[in-house]
């Protein structure tokens, strides 16, 4: 499976990031973009066009939820799911963050198959 | 060079030892006196968590170390497979041509070669997964150099607080982060979870 969507994978520890980007390019999402923390992601959410948003929760300056909650107050993002990747393991977390409007939340460490079901199953929900 | 045992260095050690022992015991009846005993003992409390954090650490690591190794060895000895294979499938098509097409060897070894690129594919991939070990214990380190720099900051307000004749003034307690990071220890941590099934059955129980 090959697609035209554009991914931002924010997570402030590259190894992570690229990572997730490999993965990605494996499940057939080759164009990707990758931000360091919430504030340069939505930066360049706010300058860019994406389609899917992988975000980890704990990173400096703009936590994963902050982002969140940005995203979707923003009536030019909200509509952009977000999928997130975190070691946060707390069952109040991932509450919050299906509550804050995540469209998913998979645990650290994952495999490539969980990711790719993942966004799959969103993109599906999507119609896309 | 000269072999003669340096008789120093366990009188030395003895001396730091003791030395060691001494400031702990005026650490501890200095604390005793002054009411921070409680304060720092809270800290203290923390060094155990940082002890799991650090056999996490241990673990992860020396976890993706076997797991590298493990698929790097697979995956030399089907090259070492392919690269024999090439060399006797060769000299097959040299010897006669025919032959090698006929019984079958020339397409064996291609399917072969398919199976082993596949495989390969795999081992990298989970080459490239392990290292997701630098994320996760990043974290966890993060969080002990944190705990570390609690007990500093304690004791550098004990300095201050011993160096004028004043009342002292206690400094704020520190208060834990928000984030826990990876659970280290995910038998003895209540409310989370310990693998992707479980959040997702905690989803769907949300209607997500």
């Amino acid at each position: 499976m090959t697609t035209a969507l554009r991914f931002l994978i924010v997570d402030d520890f590259s190894t992570m990031r690229r990572i997730v980007r490999n993965l990605l390019k494996e499940s057939g999402f080759s164009d990707a973009d990758e931000a360091e923390d919430g504030v340069a992601a939505l930066n360049k959410l706010r300058n860019s066009k994406f389609d899917f948003v992988v975000t980890d929760i704990n990173m400096p300056n703009m936590n994963g939820f902050q982002l969140l909650a940005e995203i979707k107050k923003d009536d030019k993002l909200k509509h952009l799911p977000v999928l997130m990747v975190t070691a946060e393991a707390r069952k109040e977390d991932i509450v919050a963050a299906a509550q804050g409007g995540a469209a998913g939340y998979i645990v650290k460490p994952f495999t490539k198959a969980t990711l790719e079901e993942k966004v799959t199953l969103i993109l599906k929900k999507m119609g896309l | 060079m000269d072999d003669t045992p340096d008789n120093s260095q366990p009188a030395a050690e003895a001396d730091v030892h003791h030395k060691i022992g001494l400031l702990t015991r005026q650490l501890h009846d200095s604390l005793n006196e002054l009411g921070y005993a409680d304060k720092l003992r809270g800290s203290m409390g923390e060094l155990p968590d940082a002890q799991s954090r650090l056999s996490y650490i241990a673990r992860l690591t020396g976890e993706a170390a076997e797991k590298v190794l493990n698929r790097v060895e697979q995956a030399k000895a089907q090259h070492d497979y392919i690269a024999a294979e090439t060399r006797r499938v060769v000299n097959s098509l040299v010897a006669d041509p025919v032959a090698a097409v006929a019984k079958g060897e020339i397409f064996n070894f291609l399917t072969d070669v398919e199976r082993v690129t596949k495989e390969a594919d795999t081992h990298l991939t989970e080459i490239m997964m392990a290292q997701d070990f630098h994320d996760l214990t990043g974290q966890v380190i993060a969080r002990v150099v944190n705990l570390a720099a609690t007990i500093e900051e304690q004791l550098v307000q004990l300095l201050i607080q011993t160096a004028p004749p004043n009342a002292p003034v206690p400094a704020e307690p520190a208060r834990p982060a928000h984030l826990q990071g990876p659970v280290v220890d995910p038998e003895n941590t209540p409310d989370v979870v310990t693998d992707q099934s479980q959040v997702d059955d905690l989803l769907a129980s949300l209607g997500f």
